[in-house]
């Protein structure tokens, strides 16, 4: 019996996927230069096309003083392991609206997960090392996808149908929502499309200190 | 003790941070006399390594060692080496890269010069505090006791003292770093001294009646001498700072200094420098 339902999920699941749609995205700079991280988000017009499955873990990693990666989209209800990969301790901390929590300074992978159950920007910090930034994208749907070095991203296994698509990046200068467009994917050829946004020049704290600092001479 | 007992709880962070620095000082020995002043460049290298300890409630410890050496392009004896042991306690005010945080340090250390005459035991005992403000603007200060205990020199003019470089004092530092870029960022600072100052000059009997401490100081040539004298220096500093990557960095800096010496034996020095900065 248990058989014959997983065959016929399996055809069920298999027929969906030779369904399935496809969205290709660019992200570039107004320079025309490839952006990288950049997170683009399609929500589904139609609700029936807003698929919301258990998510699995995921995790952002601490290596060499830094959060790899340093942009990590999620889907919501998302659970994050924080492992420490450094041979130090750290104490990953956020103070962000969609997730604030403090995990006590610790080594190795002893950090409790983290759950995400609010849609929104979460901007981590470690207290021991002030240059170490990374950020959290808590997706309301479940397509999203992050751009890679040649600023391109692919979004599979999406429902046909028109989709509200948008961008965030960490340095972007205007609201994501000002980037939203209706696009229609379909089963026959993939869509694509790309966006042009402006960054902001990004500072963060830095790692060394020299000349202009305070330890100096 | 407790540095011992935290170190079975936790696990250190090591730094490591070498520095070199091409220096020029239009006033080395601090003159007030236009012909004693002496100028010279030097090139300066550091290796330090820091135990850093984390403890929970935004406590740390840092113990560690500084090893340094000064190598001057004329007057060699003032080349130097030394060595120095540091301790830190570091508390952060609240949680993120914006908390305020204070730091108490001490340090002793050795320097020893082409010219031994000039070897020194160095204590510190340091205060320090700092805040950022933002991504772009950092606010610190910094209050430093300094003893440095010199051998005194064995000949002793007309009963003064011959221990020149034996000196005291206290120092106020504070300053702003602003980052321009993620790369570039440049920094003010302003200085405020009081204590023994030591100014090398040709023999006058103006500047000795007013000093604690006489003593030869052939570094300046043969008939230069060292006067040890209270005096007050208030100097500014600005920096600029370019990031080749994360762990590197490259500066330069302008320093103006100006002391008020007891009974108005006044100097002013110019110091400019290139610096090379890696943490590991």
């Amino acid at each position: 019996m248990m058989n014959k339902i997983t065959v016929i999920l399996g055809i069920a699941l298999a027929g969906v996927a030779a369904h399935a749609a496809e969205l290709h995205v660019a992200v570039k700079d107004h320079r025309g230069k490839n952006v990288a991280d950049a997170v683009v988000l399609a929500v589904a017009v139609d609700p029936r096309n807003a698929q919301h499955s258990h998510p699995p873990p995921d995790a952002v990693d601490q290596v060499d003083k830094q959060f790899v990666p340093y942009v990590k989209p999620i889907f919501v209800g998302s659970t994050v392991h924080f492992p420490n990969s450094d041979n130090i301790r750290h104490q990953v901390y956020s103070f962000s609206a969609a997730k604030k929590f403090e995990l006590p300074l610790y080594a190795g992978t002893n950090a409790p997960p983290v759950v995400f159950d609010k849609p929104g920007v979460v901007v981590l910090g470690c207290n021991i090392h002030d240059w170490m930034i990374g950020y959290i994208y808590v997706s309301e749907t479940p397509f999203f996808a992050k751009t890679g070095p040649l600023g391109t991203v692919a979004i599979t296994d999406m429902p046909p149908g028109e989709y509200s698509v948008r961008i965030w990046h960490p340095s972007m200068d205007r609201a994501e929502e000002t980037t939203t467009r209706q696009i229609n994917v379909s089963a026959e050829a993939a869509a694509s499309a790309e966006w042009q946004i402006g960054l902001k020049p990004s500072i963060h704290v830095p790692r060394v200190s020299g000349a202009a600092s305070a330890s100096y001479p | 003790m407790v540095f011992c007992a935290a170190s079975h709880t936790a696990r250190g962070d090591w730094t490591i941070a070498t520095s070199a620095a091409l220096s020029h000082d239009n006033n080395v020995g601090s003159a007030q006399d236009l012909a004693s002043v002496v100028a010279d460049s030097n090139v300066a290298v550091s290796a330090s390594l820091l135990q850093q300890l984390s403890i929970g409630g935004g406590f740390s410890f840092a113990a560690g060692g500084d090893l340094s050496g000064q190598v001057y392009e004329h007057l060699s004896g003032l080349n130097n080496a030394s060595l120095d042991g540091v301790l830190f306690l570091k508390k952060k005010w609240g949680v993120g890269a914006f908390a305020p945080w204070t730091r108490a340090g001490i340090s002793i250390g050795r320097a020893n010069y082409d010219d031994g005459y000039r070897d020194a035991t160095l204590y510190r005992a340091s205060l320090e505090a700092g805040k950022r403000l933002n991504e772009r603007w950092n606010l610190w200060a910094k209050y430093q006791f300094e003893h440095n205990r010199a051998a005194p020199a064995a000949t002793e003019l007309y009963g003064v003292s011959g221990d020149v470089f034996s000196l005291r004092g206290r120092t106020f530092k504070s300053g702003v770093q602003f980052s321009v870029s993620d790369r570039v960022s440049l920094g003010v600072g302003s200085i405020l001294r009081h204590g023994d100052v030591v100014s090398t000059t040709q023999p006058g009997l103006y500047i000795f009646s007013y000093s604690k401490a006489v003593a030869p100081d052939p570094t300046f040539g043969p008939g230069a001498y060292a006067y040890r004298l209270d005096g007050t220096t208030f100097g500014a500093r600005l920096g600029a700072d370019y990031a080749l990557s994360a762990h590197n960095l490259i500066g330069c800096g302008f320093q103006r200094l100006e002391t008020h010496g007891q009974g108005s034996n006044n100097y002013g020095d110019s110091m400019s420098d290139l610096t090379w900065n890696y943490r590991f």
